[in-house]
Order: structure tokens, then sequence, then C-alpha cells
């Protein structure tokens, strides 16, 4: 599901079944050297993740971006979000990033990729990149999923 | 002298905010229509698309054919890529829609291998048979959606969806 009208209302009908929030934290950068691949990488994530949600669309919430410039990023509390999330009644949250310095925050569930430049890649091409990539998040949902 | 007696200074008031009123109502309009426009505008939902998928080479077997069209959402026009699950019965092409009936996970066939021959969705174990008709007893409560099918110059193409014709 997305954060829109219709599929919140999906959600709030079907709470035992939609139970795991996934939430994409953004990072950007303006400067000149640095924002063509931070646009980049926005771009792969945000296309990756609308592939997951369209993969699991009644098993997730994907939630717009989180999204943070670098002096900002040390006040992001992710138990923050994580609270308000599982307040609402979801059992799992998951973190989805391009953004390695998320990795080291063990206590969360966090999925980290290396961004892939997709900008003027053949749509068949994209396509079966985010497919691999898909490949790569699945075993940690299905892994939450199965540990209960 | 009388309190409706409309002074020069009011007629005045009046007279602007009329047609400031009739300046804003013509600025308002134009941006209200466009804003609900695209809610108006009939989707393209009958015609076929042309996937790169060779009928010749479909067999019994589905196979997940992915497909991309334009996508008109408000302002914003993207593609999206969506797929269908081909094969053959015989001589007719069976396209069907991989949107789960439960609650719209993708399905893939023979996603569980304790269950060959089905097709399975993995968000909360709904399965269906290769028609496509759902299996009781699992969440979904309706059979996957059927792509209408063409074929042009030895190519795929899809049409609308509709319920499945199995069910
Ligand atoms: S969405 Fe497919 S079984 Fe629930």
């Amino acid at each position: 599901m997305f954060f829109n009208v219709p599929d919140i209302q999906q959600f709030q009908a079907n709470k035992e079944f939609i139970d795991t929030a996934v939430v994409p934290l953004l990072s950007l950068q303006f400067s000149d050297d640095k924002s063509k691949k931070s646009g980049s990488d926005a771009e792969y994530l945000m296309s990756l993740t609308a592939f997951i949600e369209q993969q699991f669309k009644g098993r997730l919430l994907m939630t717009p971006p989180f999204s943070y410039v670098d002096s900002l990023k040390p006040h992001l509390d992710l138990s923050l979000i994580e609270k308000e999330l599982k307040d609402a009644g979801f059992k799992h949250v998951v973190f989805i990033t391009c953004d390695a310095d998320w990795v080291k925050k063990e206590e969360f569930h966090v999925i980290w990729l290396p961004a892939i430049p997709l900008t003027s890649m053949d749509i068949p091409v994209k396509q079966k990149i985010m497919e691999d990539q898909l490949k790569q998040v699945i075993p940690t949902l299905t892994n939450i999923w199965t540990k209960l | 002298m009388s309190n409706n007696r409309v002074t020069r200074r009011q007629f005045l008031t009046y007279t602007i905010t009329g047609v400031g009123g009739f300046m804003a109502a013509g600025m308002l309009m134009p941006m209200v229509r466009f804003a609900v426009d695209p809610l108006l505008q009939t989707k393209t939902e009958g015609d076929f698309v042309l996937t790169g998928q060779k009928v010749s080479e479909l067999t019994d077997a589905p196979v997940k054919v992915d497909f991309s069209f334009e996508r008109t959402d408000a302002w914003y026009v993207s593609e999206t890529t969506d797929s269908a699950w081909v094969y053959k019965d015989g001589d007719a092409i069976i396209a069907l829609s991989p949107v789960c009936k439960h609650l719209g996970c993708t399905v893939n066939w023979e996603g569980d291998p304790d269950h060959p021959n089905q097709f399975f969705c993995a968000c909360h174990a709904g399965r269906y048979e290769k028609t496509g008709v759902n299996v009781p007893g699992t969440p979904p409560t309706a059979a996957l959606d059927q792509y209408e099918v063409a074929e042009k110059d030895g190519f795929l193409m899809l049409g609308k969806k509709s319920a499945n014709s199995f069910a």
C-alpha cells in the first residue's frame, strides 16, 4: 500500500494482513559536486521502493521517504519513527536506504542497497535490475515475517 | 438621512469588490478545471499494448510477460510496467493478471515448492489454480483477472483486463 487515501482505507480495514511498514530514508545533497549523484540515488530508491510496493502491496505500507540533508541526519531518530508506526498497529517496521550510514543502526531492520544509476536505461533493462534487486530484499522481509 | 443610502465611497467599494470578485473567479475557474480535468479524462484502457513476447515461443508453462505503458497521474506522466502470466492452453493463449485478489500483491507461478502447478501469493499464502481460479481455504476470494489477447506480427498484445473466464 502507498500512503494515499484508498490504500490507507484498505490498511485500516485489514490491519491483521498489512502488518509491515517500510520507510525509505533518502539522503539529499545539493552541492555542485554531489547533487548529480544524489539525484540519481533518489531516482533509484524511489523506483525500487515503488517496485517493492507493487510486489507486496497487500502486506506492507510504503511510506513516503524521510528525506534529509547531511546536517539533519544526526537528528533523525529512527526509534521515534518506529514507535509511531508500531503504535499505529504495524508489527514490523523496516527502513530501506542507499545511505550506508544507517547500516550501523543494528537495533533496527535496515535494508541497505548501493544505488545503481538508472538514468538513460531502457525500460526492460531497468525492470531486470529491479527484479534482481528485489531478490536482495526478499530474504530480509521473509526473515522478519517468519520470525514473528 | 436614511441608513440605506449608498454613499459614493460605499458605491466605489462595492464596485471594486464586485469586479475583483469577477476577476478572481475568472482566474480560479480554469485552475479548478485543470485540477479536476485529469480525473474526468477517459483512460486508454481499451487499447492493446504490444509486448516483446513471441507468440510462437509460448508453451503450456506460464511465463511472466512485462509490458509498459504511459500512465497519467494528474499532472505527472510516468512509464508504468505491469506484467501478466501467459501460457498456451491448446491453441488458446491465456494471460492472467498477477495481482492477487486478496490485497493486491504480485503472485508467482509455482512460487511455493509445496504447491506445484499453482500460482502462489507470498503475502498471505494465497493460491490459485493454473486457470487463475482461487483455491478455496486460502485468503483470495476471487479468481485472477484475465487479459484480452491479440497477436501482431508474431508478437503478443495484451488488452483490457476483465473477470476470469474459468471462474
Ligand atoms: S495479498 Fe495475496 S494472499 Fe493476501
